[in-house]
């Protein structure tokens, strides 16, 4: 029996209000990914490559069209209803990392868990701290640790509830090449150890064809979709 | 000069951007300045309508005070070759309500000099002997055909009675103003007697209520029957009058004599009033009094101070409300020092690209220096114009209820001093992070967030910060007429301060030292607490303030009131029973004796007199301590024993022999001779009733007010003075429940006898306390507003942080729910801790007022635990969570594309 997409994506609408007038950000855009997979969205700046992100994520709701995570229709879920399912299914990396400045290292990585009631969180988090190679740093505040290891601790804190689906949008957007490549290293490396599908938001083409399946994103619609060794 | 320009220029640049990052700067300084400026303009307002309404509240340009006896008819003929004059009689009276079909027919055989006792317009000045009661009792007998007791159909048609303040005038009164009276009618023609045996008397409505009387009822007071005419709605001098224990009633003079109640020895205050020509002056008849009345010890009062008692009132309310406006601006000040540090964070690019572009420190300074002051200028004048306009608003809404005539209008002196308060806390409060920033330099600033600078400024702008605050406190302490009061005042609000602070920096380091909590939601909240740019330390010492003043208020408040309620009523008596006659006593006694259950009975001699001499030295002349010159100023009432009064405890020498006739000895209050500089063996001469009495000091003693027992600062030793004519002075003790059997009884039989029941005192002086301390909560509340500004101020300025971190927490799972008890944790815990706090800095104040000023020991109150520290928690959660909402309602795609 084969199992439920990860994500499935149904004619997505999305139209966003500005002061110049409503833009329609996402136009029609069906997907379906399947578990385990690893797909790139390459795309231009402002082609709605977050937006697809945060719709497929939970994040925000289509104007139109249906979204399905981990087999759950999200489309009409309640904004704490997608929180837990999040928490449940879901582990996001974003470019600026987004720490919480107050929290040490091990208690960002931690947060997720604590959220979901698990038990063990502390040390679970400690274990992933050691995956992404900064057990040393587990008592460091983020202001002081550098971007590649507040990426690698945002890294392990988005896969340490073992998600179905690891989002990343531009992971490495803000890292030297360096940095990056180690951090992108790990970023193919624990979800495939995990069987953790990978959707990666990048405009970097190197990177994409890491993935085994490559969408472009142009002006809201798909334009492409096709295999890695095919792109 | 020229940078001096250029900043100027520089910061009219940055003023366009308007009030944004200034609004609680802008409305902290409003709050403070309008504080002060609405209460220098009250009191002013009514300051000067007391001023300009003196003669008509005095009831004449000069008013002769005397007690128990008239003017001497040389006296009397003094005060009218200077103008108009007008004459009133006052005392306490009991009233008793008649059934309107009985009308007793008053004493018949009235003494013909019953109403002219002693001095009353006869006796020559410089007689020494006292006068001597008439062999027939001046009043009715007790029990005869005529008397002034009820006889048994009399006491049926008595329904119910009560203590007046009884005032009897003259045909002159008022000589100033006009009375008003309900319905409106003719004063004089309202408290005529006409033919008949019944007199007209005006009182007031809570007389008519108390006795279920309306107008057209008949009441008795003494031996006659008087019929309420109107009900007095306005008497144009009452103010000057002082603390009324009853309703007051005015009958005519005539009216009073045909009372009987008049007497020597009965506890009388005389006013001769006089209307002056315009152009008399009132210096110029003191000193004329003084030099024609050389011994008589005349008091004479003036329109100039006509209520001095309430003139002081309002000046030292308006000290303590200006302070409480001060403190208001500190602690406004403080969320203004905040905003000025938070806006100066927003401007830190700015700030390091002008000096990459070669702007030195100072230019840097003055340009949001002058940016600043600009705005503390425009908000220093909206809150002079508020504070000016506040008045008017409460003369339009509350203006027939302020028992005191107000001149509302705009003064001047009060808003210039609020406009320079309002200057002078900005500036204060605005150079040190000014001085911050102009230290920094612009690679430090783009870093500052991560690793703040712990630079604090140079010495000369720190220093001028200083003298900011300083000229605060000796311009407040200039125009204070109560300097030690507000020096204290300043001190404890800078030392409370001072110490939030240093609280607010332990807590912090404490909760960094912490084991982190095993739960996310207090990790978080205790977190939060302690990070970089946290509202912890501005809500502690600015709120915290706020709340400790109220603590302090009603830790006091409290304190006061079981004093008054709860010591009082233990020791003290049930009743005071005032005038009694020595022809009454022993049935007086027998009264009394037929409770059992009356305890601690007294009865004592009272006479009225007073000090005119220490140790030789004219009282006007003789050094005496300012906490003793009280016994200087007018009549006292004195006593005498022949033995040891119970429960006296001498401090210095011994008691006279109980068969001592010789020359007079004196028993004084030790403190009073402390005061007054007096020993054991010194003289101190007593004028009662026109005649001197020297008497040597025999021994000195503790009197002890708070027992509210009898008690007599001076006791003569018999021989002489209980010679001269007095009444009786009676306390007892009695369980509750044979209190109102004893009021009855007595007054049924002694309806001369005036009697205070201790209990509607205390009531009544409650009533009032609690009225005060309503008003000093109230505000109070102005100084927690300003620290709720601060509150709100300290959120809102971490409110970006929130805002992040609640997209965060929600984008890996956190719900709503979550999020908001992480918040609602936080505010919790620190509201909670600032109101613990401000518990422990209002304890600590009102302890030091309680013994220092009240010598007794403070109360602590639930109400003030409630109050301060589940009010402070529940205020900084509902401002905390009402600012914070946005950051849980926002939706996280929403954040994350501006993150």
């Amino acid at each position: 029996m084969q199992a439920a997409p990860a994500i499935v994506l149904d004619n997505v609408h999305l139209n966003l209000s500005s002061s110049a007038g409503p833009v329609n950000v996402l136009r029609g855009v069906s997907l379906s990914i399947g578990a385990g997979e690893s797909v790139a969205l390459l795309g231009p700046s402002g082609s709605g490559k977050s937006s697809l992100l945060m719709i497929a994520a939970g994040l925000e709701k289509p104007t139109s069209g249906k979204a399905s995570l981990a087999g759950s229709d999200i489309t009409n879920l309640g904004e704490d209803a997608l929180a837990r399912l999040r928490r449940e299914t879901v582990g996001i990396v974003f470019q600026s990392f987004h720490l919480i400045a107050t929290m040490t290292a091990l208690e960002n990585v931690a947060l997720p868990l604590e959220f979901a009631r698990a038990d063990h969180a502390f040390e679970r988090a400690r274990e992933e701290l050691a995956r992404v190679g900064l057990s040393a740093r587990a008592h460091h505040y983020p202001g002081q640790l550098s971007g590649g290891e507040q990426q690698r601790v945002a890294l392990a804190r988005a896969m340490v509830a073992r998600p179905r689906v690891l989002f990343a949008d531009e992971p490495t957007g803000n890292l030297d090449t360096e940095t990056g490549s180690e951090v992108a290293e790990l970023l193919f490396a624990l979800p495939a150890r995990a069987n953790t599908t990978l959707f990666l938001v990048t405009h970097e083409v190197t990177l994409a064809r890491r993935c085994a399946r490559i969408l472009r994103l142009k002006d809201g619609a798909i334009l492409s979709d096709t295999r890695a060794d095919a792109a | 000069m020229k940078s001096l320009l250029l900043a100027w220029r520089l910061a009219r640049r940055e003023l366009r951007s308007g009030l944004a990052g200034f609004r609680i700067f802008f409305a902290s300084l409003v709050l403070g300045v309008a504080a002060i400026a609405a209460v220098g303009s009250l009191a002013d307002a009514l300051l000067t309508g007391l001023a300009d309404n003196g003669r008509v509240l005095l009831g004449g340009d000069v008013a002769i005070v005397s007690v128990n006896q008239p003017l001497t008819a040389a006296e009397r003929g003094f005060a009218e070759s200077y103008g108009k004059i007008s004459q009133t009689i006052s005392m306490r009276a009991m009233a008793y309500a008649l059934a309107s079909s009985d009308t007793p027919r008053p004493c018949l055989s009235w003494p013909a000099n019953a109403g002219h006792p002693g001095r009353f317009g006869t006796e020559p000045e410089k007689k020494v002997k006292f006068p001597r009661p008439s062999p027939e009792p001046s009043r009715c007998h007790l029990g005869g055909p005529h008397s002034l007791a009820m006889t048994s159909d009399f006491q049926k048609s008595v329904t119910e009675r009560t203590l007046v303040e009884l005032k009897a005038v003259d045909a002159n009164y008022p000589l100033y103003g006009s009375m008003g009276l309900a319905p409106r009618r003719n004063f004089s023609a309202s408290l005529a007697c006409g033919g008949g045996d019944i007199c007209g008397a005006v009182a007031e409505q809570t007389l008519l209520d108390r006795l279920h009387l309306a107008p057209g009822g008949l009441l008795r007071i003494g031996a006659q029957t008087f019929r309420v005419s109107a009900v007095l709605t306005d008497e144009p001098d009452r103010l000057s009058g002082g603390f009324s224990l009853g309703p007051h009633v005015i009958v005519s003079t005539a009216a009073l004599r045909r009372t009987g109640l008049v007497t020597l020895g009965s506890l009388i205050e005389y006013k001769t009033r006089v209307r002056l020509p315009a152009n008399a002056s009132i210096a110029a008849f003191k000193r004329a009094a003084k030099a024609r009345f050389p011994g008589a010890g005349l008091q004479i009062r003036d329109r100039d101070h006509a209520a001095p008692g309430i003139d002081r009132f309002i000046k030292q309310i308006s000290v303590f409300l200006t302070l409480v406006g001060l403190t208001a601006l500190a602690i406004g000040g403080v969320g203004a020092g905040q905003a000025v540090h938070a806006f100066l964070d927003r401007k830190r690019e700015e700030i390091a690209t002008l000096k990459a572009l070669g702007a030195d420190g100072m230019l840097v300074f003055l340009t949001f220096f002058l940016q600043v002051m600009s705005i503390a200028a425009l908000a220093s004048a909206a809150g002079t114009t508020a504070g000016a306009a506040l008045p008017f608003a409460v003369e339009r809404l509350y203006g027939a209820e302020i028992p005191v005539p107000a001149n509302f209008g705009l003064f001047a002196p009060p808003l210039l001093l609020a406009f320079v308060f309002g200057m002078l806390s900005a500036a204060a409060f605005a150079i040190p992070p000014l001085a911050r920033a102009r230290e920094i330099a612009p690679a430090s600033l783009f870093r500052d967030l991560v690793a703040p600078t712990r630079t604090r400024g140079r010495f000369p702008y720190l220093a001028a910060a200083g003298c900011a605050g300083l000229l605060i406190v000796a311009l407040a302490l200039a125009v204070s007429p109560s300097f030690s009061f507000s020096l204290w005042f300043l001190a404890c609000a800078g030392g409370g301060l001072i110490a939030l602070s240093l609280a607010a920096a332990g807590f912090r380091w404490v909760i960094r030292r912490l084991p982190p909590a095993s739960r996310p939601a207090p990790r978080l909240a205790l977190a939060n607490l302690t990070r970089p740019g946290s509202a912890t330390t501005a809500v502690i010492t600015a709120l915290g303030l706020g709340l400790s003043l109220l603590a302090t208020v009603t830790i006091l408040d409290r304190t006061i009131s079981a004093q008054v309620n709860g010591s009082l009523p233990g020791t003290a008596p049930s009743f005071y029973f005032i005038d009694i006659q020595p022809a009454e006593a022993a049935a007086f006694d027998r009264t009394i004796a037929r409770f059992a259950s009356g305890r601690d009975y007294r009865r004592t001699p009272m006479i009225r007199g007073r000090i005119v001499a220490l140790a030789g030295i004219p009282a006007s002349r003789a050094k005496v301590a300012r906490d003793a010159r009280w016994a200087l100023a007018g009549d006292r009432g004195i006593t005498y024993a022949a033995v040891e009064p119970k429960d006296t405890v001498l401090t210095a020498g011994r008691w006279w022999p109980t068969t001592y006739r010789g020359q007079t000895r004196i028993s004084l209050d030790s403190d009073l001779a402390h005061g007054m500089g007096l020993r054991i063996g010194d003289t101190m001469t007593l004028n009662v009733l026109g005649r001197d009495i020297e008497g040597r000091i025999a021994n000195l003693r503790d009197v002890d007010f708070s027992t509210g027992r009898q008690n007599f600062v001076v006791i003569l030793s018999p021989g002489i003075i209980d010679k001269a004519p007095h009444s009786f002075l009676a306390t007892v003790r009695v369980p509750p429940r044979d209190e109102e059997p004893m009021y009855r009884a007595v007054t049924n039989r002694f309806p001369s006898v005036s009697v205070v029941r201790v209990k509607d005192v205390i009531a009544e002086l409650d009533q009032l306390l609690q009225k005060l301390a309503f008003g000093v909560r109230a505000a109070s509340l102005v100084a927690i507003l300003a620290g709720l500004l601060v509150l709100a101020g300290a959120i809102a300025a971490g409110l970006r942080a929130r805002l992040y971190d609640s997209t965060i927490m929600k984008v890996i799972g956190a719900t709503r729910l979550q999020i908001a008890l992480v918040y609602a944790l936080e505010y919790i815990l620190l509201g909670a801790l600032t109101g613990a706090l401000a518990l422990g800095a209002g304890t600590a104040a009102a302890s030091l007022v309680a013994h220092r000023v009240f010598e007794i020991s403070p109360v602590l109150d639930w109400g003030a635990l409630i109050l301060t520290v589940a009010g402070g928690a529940t205020l900084t959660l509902a401002f905390g969570l009402a600012i914070t909402w946005g950051a849980l309602a926002t939706r996280p795609a929403q954040q994350l594309r501006n993150l």
